[in-house]
């Protein structure tokens, strides 16, 4: 858009007419351009090509010609490097020629500074829900040509173009405006496109420079609809995150994956300080070791007590129930409580210091005697391990149960099938430890036999059997024993570690 | 006693400081708005350069109006009331045979009237106090410059292009006022 001015007096020769304009470009490139333009109002005759002259009335200069716009046939001439002294008034001329021949000429007076017109300020506006707001920014006008004080001689007007209907505006302008001024349009009819433009308009009636056409539609129904619409569409997308997490919190909840029971065994409940600094020791519990110590007897039970004396002495006496089983009264002694009763190696230290316990007692320690071999088993009983000597003593004939413990001693019937002879290696002659694996007490009847040999059966299920632990151990005879075991030396197989593999004939009463 | 009348000197100096600065706003508010009346009402007057050519002549204008020259506000003060002067009496001359209207004629007189009484107080006062430095030689060379435009109109009879070429002096005349009044500032 650009601006322009009309001159005072235009004179022309000929029929045809000039009209000569003298052309502002738009401020906004921010540089005093002058570009002069002309057109013919009679287009009977039209020139092929034009030249432009021009002088000043401060002084008595002849015309001088514009380099630039010699012979030209454009209709416009650049002078914004021709006439820079904005104070002086200028007269230009523009000749039509055609061929050699000059057509038309016309003559204008111009004096810029204050004839050129306002170029219109920049503007924005902004569309609301009831009214549409603009936005005139003063200080886009240059202030080389109208200052702040200027302005207010100037009348700013605001258009609004709605279809065909232009209504105009005048807003009061008070003081100095020196920035943006705002000024608002009303009253509007809604779904309707309108358009502003402002332009400055002096007091004095000139040609206006308008600004070009900034259009909105007012729409203030479909603002709110689209308002309202985000703001349901917000809160219905703020409730389904919500319930997606809700959701998801309960069914991890209800897997197990978060808010785990504690429901811990108290033994593992380490939150208590005090279990950290003062654990608590666990109960401990009876564990009765018991070792059952053969006492070989010369004649009766198992005939392979070589040591005359040992076998006097230390043979087993059983004794025999009602039932037919035979008796073996323990001797109680304490041993570490951390074996069962399969284990009788636990207790294999201690059998070998203290093979024999005179008086076994249920919950101390009982000096097993040396000499004759007792029997020893291992049993577990209350929280502590004892260690029970088998013994050849009447009184424990006189027990009846067979695992009734009185006085200090532990009775119980021993089942030969189930448990390991194993000689002890201090004991040489007599003393045999008995290896009583978990299994249910077969109570095993010793019959009196007369033969020198005896053999144990390993394993054979139509007679007595010893059941071992471990099916390669057999239950053996000392080693150091004298010559009466040489009787069964011969089928003795050494399978070390002190064991010997002795074979025994028993015979099972029911 | 003395010291008495200096405290009370010291501050009629203060306020008469803050009343004159003061002043300048409203006289550069005021006198703005008298030069773009004087030039609206100029172009309201008719005439046509371009048919005056052969009587034109260069009266010989100050450099000072020429040439972008810093001027203090006292000095403006002092320029701006001697050129309204002269101008008002330029245009109370004849101007019969120009064909312009009275009216207009008697506008600019009286827009020039106001604009020299709104500067009279502080014309004086700077006056009285005698510090202007530039306005020593411009005044001068503006009194030469309207002697020459009297002398002119008055050799040519007061014609229509006689007014014609001094009409256009006083776009010139009014465009330097301009400027000088942007220099009325505290």
């Amino acid at each position: 858009m650009v601006g322009t001015l009309i001159p005072q007096e235009v004179s022309s020769i000929g029929e045809n007419h000039f009209s000569l304009i003298y052309i502002f470009p738009p401020m906004r490139f921010r540089n005093l351009q002058s570009i002069l333009s002309w057109e013919l109002k009679n287009h009977s005759v039209v020139p092929t090509h034009y030249t432009l002259w021009y002088t000043i009335m401060s002084k008595p200069e002849d015309m001088k010609v514009v380099k630039d716009c010699i012979n030209i046939t454009r209709s416009f001439c650049d002078l914004t490097h021709v006439w820079v002294n904005t104070t002086d008034m200028y007269v230009s001329r523009v000749v039509g020629f055609r061929e050699k021949a000059e057509l038309v000429s016309c003559m204008g007076s111009f004096f810029l500074e204050s004839d050129r017109p306002l170029d219109p300020p920049e503007f924005e506006i902004v569309s609301f829900t009831n009214h549409i707001s603009v936005n005139v920014k003063f200080q886009s006008v240059d202030p080389r040509i109208l200052n702040e004080e200027e302005l207010q001689f100037y009348l700013a007007f605001i258009e609004e173009h709605e279809g065909n209907s232009v209504k105009r505006h005048q807003p009061q302008i008070t003081g100095n405006i020196t920035e943006n001024f705002n000024y608002v349009i009303d009253k509007l009819i809604p779904n309707t496109n309108y358009c502003v433009s402002v332009y400055f308009e002096p007091k004095d009636p000139r040609k206006i420079n308008r600004s070009p056409l900034k259009c909105t539609l007012f729409q203030p129904r479909r603002e709110s609809e689209s308002s309202e619409s985000a703001t349901i569409g917000g809160i219905i997308t703020l409730f389904l995150i919500t319930a997606v997490f809700i959701s998801t919190v309960m069914i991890l909840k209800r897997i197990g994956y978060i808010c785990l029971r504690n429901d811990f065994p108290k033994v593992l409940n380490f939150r208590k300080l005090s279990v950290w600094v003062f654990p608590e020791l666990p109960p401990l519990e009876k564990v009765a070791t018991v070792e059952v110590i053969h006492i070989n007897r010369k004649k009766k039970v198992w005939n392979y007590n070589y040591d005359d004396e040992s076998d006097v002495e230390n043979e087993a006496a059983p004794c025999v129930n009602s039932g037919g089983y035979t008796k073996h009264g323990l001797m109680g002694r304490l041993c570490p409580a951390s074996t069962t009763s399969a284990s009788l190696e636990d207790c294999s230290d201690h059998s070998a210091e203290e093979p024999y316990l005179p008086e076994p007692k249920g919950d101390a320690e009982t000096p097993m005697a040396p000499g004759p071999g007792p029997w020893q088993s291992e049993g577990t009983s209350g929280g502590y391990q004892t260690r029970g000597t088998l013994q050849q003593d009447p009184t424990s004939e006189e027990d009846s149960d067979s695992t009734e413990r009185s006085e200090g001693r532990i009775v119980f019937n021993v089942n030969l099938n189930s448990v390991c002879v194993r000689a002890l290696e201090d004991d040489k002659d007599s003393e045999v430890t008995l290896m009583s694996p978990s299994r249910p007490e077969e109570t095993v009847v010793l019959e009196d036999l007369n033969e020198t040999e005896s053999s144990l059966l390993v394993a054979s299920e139509e007679r007595t059997q010893l059941p071992f632990t471990d099916p390669s151990m057999e239950c053996l005879r000392p080693q150091d024993a004298p010559s009466d075991q040489s009787d069964t030396s011969e089928s003795d197989v050494d399978m070390g570690d002190g064991y010997i593999v002795r074979q025994v004939n028993l015979k099972k009463f029911n | 006693m003395t010291y008495r009348c200096l405290l009370q000197m010291v501050l009629l100096l203060c306020f008469s400081t803050t009343a004159l600065s003061m002043n300048y706003s409203l006289l550069r508010f005021q006198q703005r708005r008298s030069d773009m009346v004087c030039q609206k009402l100029l172009r309201q007057l008719p005439s046509t350069p371009q048919h005056c050519l052969e009587v034109r002549m260069d009266f010989q204008v100050p450099e000072e109006m020429k040439q972008a020259q810093q001027f203090q506000k006292e000095d403006a003060v002092l320029v701006i009331y001697e050129m309204l002067q002269q101008i008002f009496s330029i245009l109370t001359r004849d101007f019969s045979s120009t064909g312009w209207s009275e009216t207009v004629i008697e506008d600019l007189l009286v827009e020039l009237q106001g604009q020299m009484v709104h500067l009279e107080p502080i014309q004086k006062e700077i006056m009285q106090r005698k510090n202007f430095t530039t306005g020593d030689m411009t005044i001068p060379h503006l009194k030469k410059y309207y002697i020459n435009l009297g002398q002119y109109l008055k050799s040519m009879e007061y014609n229509s292009s006689a007014w014609t070429v001094v009409r256009a002096e006083m776009f010139k005349n009014f465009s330097f006022l301009k400027r000088l009044t942007g220099y009325l500032r505290d």
